[in-house]
């Protein structure tokens, strides 16, 4: 879950997190009720929820992927080219 | 089912958006304006805040002058540019800042009460202004509410209907209600801002991106589906981010004298650019993808040398674009003062190739009109692209154009119940198709396409088996599934992602040259071809693909290869 919210903290009434959430995946319909993290794989982790959180009730957690990544560098440039090894001359 | 009438419709608001509206409304146009986003205070790309804004103040300095950045923009977009609207644009700086300031925007240092301006990007002279923007799009927002425009929040654009060859309306819809509005105006603004989630990160998370991940081409998809023209859709752009978050915050690091050394303790920016690390933006991440392809990874920012006042001010402002950052650094235990940190190379995203003036998008003329009559396009969703200023001033021009076309050459078409209800359908048929295919899925095999087939090492072969695989993902948009209307959004923001991603290949497999080091990188045509292709590549969407078209390059007013200034 890449955000926490402590219940003990957090105010009923309020729906600041809700509404700060660039990407619609916090929800409080019931103000009453504890916010629900309705679509965590869909986070940003920008942190706005955390930073304007009027009481300190809400964490981002990163996950491993973000702490430890284990992506080659590599790979997320393409696939070689074939008969070729330039790189681009200098502009 | 809502109808709702106005004068001017913008779809996005964040700050190009938000100008629109407040140049619309002082023109007495009605305006309402619609964005996905909860809240207008924090819709758009600088949602979580923005560190620094590109500005002309006319201070004093030589090169504080429109004229002065004008003559350097050729250089500094390799002579790919449309200078007649950067025109409009740079010379709207001076008058833009001070809109702002009146705002409530604070730009001036609190401590010294001047501007704390740095040189940064291979700008000629120091543009940049730092400040605290954590208010900044709170501000315009403000402005906006006491216009009195009308909002439509959690709502997304996804199509706009043409009468007589000019807009009558839009389709929106609400992304949680699932409430469907038609709203009728007489002019469109466009502004909805680069697209994201195109290509694969160090994470891994498609959602974990440099820029907004909710910012999805939805202007972009949207116009070119009404042969609206688009043009240097070729230039993808990158950042360097930390490995495992993609967040900007480097560009400060190094704007301040940060350095980068690769695996063999060697700083090697120096052996790419005369500026070292304060070369533009493109020049840095080119210079670290080579690096780490010459088997130089990992490749490291190493702030240990910087004063401890300038230190201080880098933790100061680390999170300011994104507040999470300097948590992200705690969590990993990396002390600044004292170690190197990892870095590598964001996943990309279509909005200017890596340099200012020139954006990827919907082609603009010096009054932000398309080639669409009573369309208008404003910020990074265009090809005038600029930061923060760059969509304020092209907003608040496109929402006045906007206006006068409204009341000139409006027209109030009275469309048939049917025709908005076939829209209707148009727009909610995912919700129909329980066991379709669902977005998340629809959207990796584009994010993989995409990272191995356009990347950075980009050939004939490769771009024709992109296009190929994308074109076969347009057959299955039919299928793709919404279970409820949140992801009814993701399913529109997905086909929106696809579409772009083929006018990024299309486009790319056109430009038989290399050009803006790795924004286009053609590894069978690696040098840079003047004689041939010092021209825009214009694309137009058609049954089967795009068509690609040409637009020369006009440089009246500025010397193409104008000097580069002294860089400290």
């Amino acid at each position: 879950m890449p955000i926490l919210i402590n219940e003990d903290l957090c105010v009923k009434g309020c729906t600041l997190c809700d509404q700060f959430c660039p990407g619609d995946i916090i929800y409080r319909l019931d103000p009453q009720k504890t916010p629900v993290i309705k679509y965590e794989e869909e986070c940003w982790y920008c942190g706005s929820c955390e930073e304007y959180c009027p009481t300190d009730a809400v964490k981002i957690v990163f996950p491993q992927e973000m702490l430890h990544s284990q992506t080659q560098a590599e790979s997320l440039f393409g696939k070689p080219p074939k008969n070729t090894d330039e790189a681009p001359s200098k502009v | 089912m809502q109808t709702i009438d106005t004068d001017v419709l913008v779809i996005g608001g964040g700050v190009a958006g938000c100008l629109a509206a407040i140049g619309a409304r002082e023109m007495n146009a009605r305006v309402a304006v619609v964005d996905k986003g909860g809240l207008l205070e924090r819709c758009g790309s600088i949602a979580a805040g923005v560190d620094q804004i590109l500005a002309v103040a006319e201070d004093g300095p030589e090169w504080d002058t429109p004229e002065y950045l004008l003559r350097h923009v050729p250089k500094l977009t390799d002579s790919i540019v449309d200078m007649k609207p950067v025109e409009t644009f740079v010379r709207g700086l001076p008058a833009m800042l001070r809109k702002l300031e009146k705002m409530g925007v604070p730009f001036k240092d609190p401590s010294t009460g001047k501007y704390f301006r740095h040189r940064t990007f291979g700008l000629p002279g120091e543009y940049h202004i730092d400040f605290d923007g954590s208010k900044f799009k709170p501000k315009i927002s403000r402005a906006v509410l006491d216009s009195n425009a009308q909002i439509f929040l959690r709502t997304m654009g996804v199509n706009f209907l043409i009468r007589k060859d000019q807009p009558v309306g839009a389709s929106v819809f609400h992304i949680r209600t699932g409430e469907f509005y038609f709203f009728r105006a007489k002019a469109i603004v466009l502004a909805t801002g680069d697209t994201n989630r195109l290509s694969r990160n160090s994470s891994g998370l498609a959602f974990d991106s440099w820029h907004c991940p909710y910012n999805t081409g939805d202007a972009q998809a949207m116009a070119a589906r009404h042969g609206a023209l688009l043009a240097n859709m070729e230039f993808t752009e990158n950042t360097i981010t930390p490995k495992g978050i993609s967040s900007q915050g480097t560009n400060s690091l190094t704007g301040l004298g940060a350095h980068f050394i690769n695996a063999k303790g060697e700083r090697f920016m120096l052996k790419y650019d005369a500026a070292g690390e304060r070369a533009r933006r493109d020049i840095l991440t080119s210079a670290i993808i080579s690096e780490t392809l010459a088997s130089n990874a990992p490749i490291y920012c190493d702030c240990r040398h910087l004063p401890a006042d300038i230190l201080e001010r880098l933790e100061e402002t680390l999170g300011v674009d994104r507040p999470s950052l300097p948590r992200w650094f705690k969590e990993k235990g990396i002390d600044l003062k004292r170690e190197p940190f990892e870095v590598t190379v964001s996943e990309f995203s279509s909005r200017r190739g890596g340099v200012y003036f020139r954006g990827s998008g919907i082609l603009i003329d010096d009054k932000t009109a398309t080639n669409i009559a009573g369309l208008f396009a404003a910020g990074d969703c265009c090809t005038v692209s600029g930061g923060i200023s760059g969509a304020a001033v092209m907003g608040y021009e496109a929402g006045k154009q906007a206006a006068l076309f409204a009341g000139r050459n409006g027209v109030e078409e009275s469309l048939q119940d049917q025709e908005i209800e076939a829209e209707q359908e148009r727009l909610f048929y995912p919700c129909c198709n329980a066991k379709g295919i669902s977005p998340r899925d629809y959207e990796n095999k584009v994010r993989q396409i995409v990272t191995d087939y356009v990347g950075y090492q980009r050939t004939e072969d490769k771009l024709c088996t992109a296009i190929e695989e994308l074109r076969a993902l347009a057959a299955e948009e039919s299928l793709l599934r919404a279970r409820d209307y949140h992801e009814l959004m993701r399913v529109h923001e997905a086909r929106n992602i696809r579409e772009v991603a083929e006018m990024v290949a299309t486009a790319a497999l056109e430009r038989r040259e290399s050009r803006g080091s790795y924004s286009h990188f053609r590894a069978d045509f690696p040098r840079r071809d003047d004689a041939n292709w010092r021209k825009m590549i214009v694309l137009k969407k058609h049954d089967a693909g795009y068509a690609v078209d040409y637009r020369s390059i006009e440089l009246q007013n500025a010397t193409l290869e104008a000097t580069n200034a002294h860089i400290d």
